[in-house]
């Protein structure tokens, strides 16, 4: 009787795919190896009966050498081997390699069904696998699947009952390998084909030089796209929504009601000029969200859309080879750049991300250095729309410093922390072109992921600075801290709200520097500020989780000097 | 044929693996993903000059880093 089905692969095989189409349970899967670094889990009917289906991080061997694969080993082993199937997912395109782990599950005696996925690309790389010669040789059920446009997955599941364990003799690596390519040469016929289009990218992309180009127009370009999408959203959609359908109902709704009362100044706020503004009256109705909806969910959305294409197509390992060598010099290796780039959607993410490294002393680097030198997609989108006012140079400018503050701190830590950083060592996928609709899926998660998480943080943080502000609660705090904002940082002493919000959420945080009328050089300090001071209290939660107490205290101490140093050299020295 | 490092191979160049010096961990390590004594592979290229070097192992694309291609000795031609 089969209680429970694992599925077991090699990293980027299509795992997260053929688990959502057996499940229906949504995961993300991407196009570089450890993306199932959390384990899922769903059910799935066989035969008469409900199974539980465990999803196991991407492991090359059951001798585990990495974390995940340490995982995956031990959950493997949590039940008797009679009371679960193994459904070890191949990638048909790459069944040699693929192969280790599936005569070493037989070897061990699991109950193992074959499931070569991927199909469609492999007979478009000219790779023909006869399925039933291998079912010959393994003794087990083989299914040739293409989990992306759900062929096979219904066979898979129909055969899930009947394999059994038919264990093989147990093999040293040598002979494993060897055993496995007598059976390749057996099962596989490849056809000759020629460099195509995407065989030619996929090589130019790892070369030094055609590689950096390549590297240097793919930032580029998809930094230009996400505010061509952004802009463009905020232009002919949000805009337009609030500006001539929101704010003539709110203006209609709130007329007899009394300005200045106090349930005006909280859910509306001040009015400029007579009227409401949404960036600067700053109420629950108005600024709250306008500044999501409006400023910073275009960029959201354009942000992901490049982030989730990149990540599906497979060009981030290609990536993460050619800046091996500079982040080698900041005490982490290549495959760093994954947890940069989505700590620049999000830090959280970012940071969970940085469990694909190996040492502590990597996590603690990384971690650290995204805390501090990645903003996260809102605040960038309010650095834009503010900051941008007056000129993109000043953008830029904040770019440059956060990126020189990541080269300095990454080799000042590189230096003084013990430890080495581990070598690298990493499969680069081919390129695969994902449908539209699992990339729109994706771009959905991710969408309602952020507004589930911020709307409610955001609203509630104005509602609460909004009742503050009217006890004039915050008076205290701007005396008291006066000294530091005002004589160091050369800031009015109001944006001391801003600076302590910054703790709750970024972008509320340069909104509320908005109504402040700053010069360019006082918003330039402050956003830079808010980008490497405190973290925002979500990601404060994981970095703590992720790295412990002790070494949170550390980062928390290197934040607050940094941006006592910062703050001040900009103010009199750089921008003076 | 000559004993040279995967590092000292040049791109293009098609060899077949003579040793790896060091523990059993990588050994295993390297094992696991097809890299092992004896493998013929695919030295595609270097990226920069003590960056990783990637190499071809069978259908597999792997990108090593240096301070591993430096233990990885291969027989050339």
């Amino acid at each position: 009787m089969i209680k429970k089905v694992y599925l077991i692969g090699n990293p980027n095989v299509g795992k997260s795919a053929v688990f959502s189409r057996l499940t229906g349970v949504h995961v993300m899967s991407s196009n570089y190896p450890g993306t199932t670094v959390e384990i899922s889990r769903g059910l799935l009917t066989v035969g008469e009966q409900r199974v539980d289906v465990v999803d196991l991080p991407g492991t090359y061997s059951l001798e585990p050498t990495s974390r995940a694969e340490e995982v995956a080993v031990s959950l493997l082993n949590e039940h008797p081997q009679n009371e679960i199937a193994v459904v070890n997912i191949l990638d048909a395109t790459n069944l040699e390699r693929n192969l280790f782990l599936t005569l070493q599950l037989l070897e061990k005696g699991f109950s193992v069904i074959v499931c070569l996925n991927m199909c469609d690309d492999a007979v478009h790389r000219g790779v023909h696998i006869d399925t039933r010669k291998l079912e010959d040789i393994l003794q087990v059920p083989v299914v040739a699947t293409c989990a992306i446009a759900g062929t096979g997955i219904k066979d898979l599941v129909a055969r899930i009952v009947e394999t059994a364990a038919r264990p093989r003799v147990s093999l040293n690596f040598q002979d494993r390998w060897a055993e496995i390519g007598r059976i390749v040469e057996n099962v596989q016929r490849l056809e000759h084909r020629h460099h195509t289009l995407r065989e030619m990218l996929e090589d130019a992309s790892v070369k030094p030089l055609t590689g950096l180009v390549m590297a240097g127009a793919v930032i580029y370009a998809s930094f230009k796209v996400v505010r061509f999408i952004g802009e463009g959203i905020i232009t002919y959609i949000t805009d337009p929504f609030f500006i001539n359908i929101y704010q003539p109902l709110l203006e209609k709704m709130t007329s007899g009601w009394q300005p200045g009362s106090f349930l005006f100044h909280l859910l509306i706020g001040d009015l400029i000029d007579g009227g409401i503004d949404f960036k600067q009256s700053l109420g629950v109705l108005t600024t709250a969200p306008y500044i999501e909806f409006g400023m910073v969910l275009p960029y959201v959305i354009a942000f992901y859309l490049i982030l989730s294409l990149l990540e599906d197509v497979g060009y981030l390992p290609r990536l993460a080879i050619l800046l091996d060598n500079l982040l080698h010099r900041l005490g982490l290796h290549g495959y760093a750049v994954i947890p940069v780039l989505l700590g620049f959607g999000c830090n959280v993410p970012g940071i969970l991300s940085t469990r694909v490294l190996e040492s502590k002393r990597e996590r603690f680097i990384a971690a650290t250095l995204i805390s501090i030198g990645v903003p996260c997609v809102p605040l960038q989108a309010m650095i834009f729309g503010l900051l941008g006012v007056f000129g993109g140079f000043y953008v830029a400018g904040v770019y440059l410093v956060l990126f020189s503050l990541i080269i300095i701190l990454g080799l000042i830590l590189n230096r003084l922390m013990p430890g080495y950083s581990p070598e690298f060592l990493l499969e680069i996928p081919p390129y695969r072109f994902p449908p539209l609709w699992m990339l729109a899926q994706k771009l959905y998660f991710r969408i309602k992921g952020f507004i589930v998480e911020a709307v409610p943080v955001v609203l509630i943080g104005v509602f609460i600075i909004n009742i503050l502000l009217f006890v004039q609660a915050f008076d205290l705090a701007a005396g008291i801290f006066a000294p530091i904002v005002h004589g160091l940082f050369g800031l009015p002493q109001e944006s001391i709200i801003a600076l302590v919000i910054g703790f709750f959420r970024k972008d509320v945080a340069v909104g509320l520097l908005m109504p402040l009328d700053l010069s360019a050089k006082q918003l330039f300090i402050a956003s830079t500020l808010l980008a490497i001071s405190f973290p925002c209290v979500a990601t404060f939660i994981v970095l703590w989780k992720e790295l412990g107490v002790k070494d949170v205290i550390k980062a928390t101490l290197l934040m607050i000097g940094v941006s006592l140093i910062v703050g001040t050299l900009l103010n009199f020295v750089i921008l003076s | 044929m000559g004993k040279i490092s995967l590092v000292q191979m040049k791109g293009n160049q098609k060899g077949k693996i003579h040793d790896i010096v060091g523990g059993e961990t990588l050994h295993q390590k390297l094992a696991h993903i097809g890299v092992y004594k004896g493998r013929e592979i695919l030295k595609v290229n270097h990226v920069g000059l003590r960056g990783p070097v990637v190499i071809k192992v069978g259908r597999g694309i792997l990108a090593l880093g240096h301070t591993i291609a430096t233990k990885i000795l291969v027989d050339v031609e």
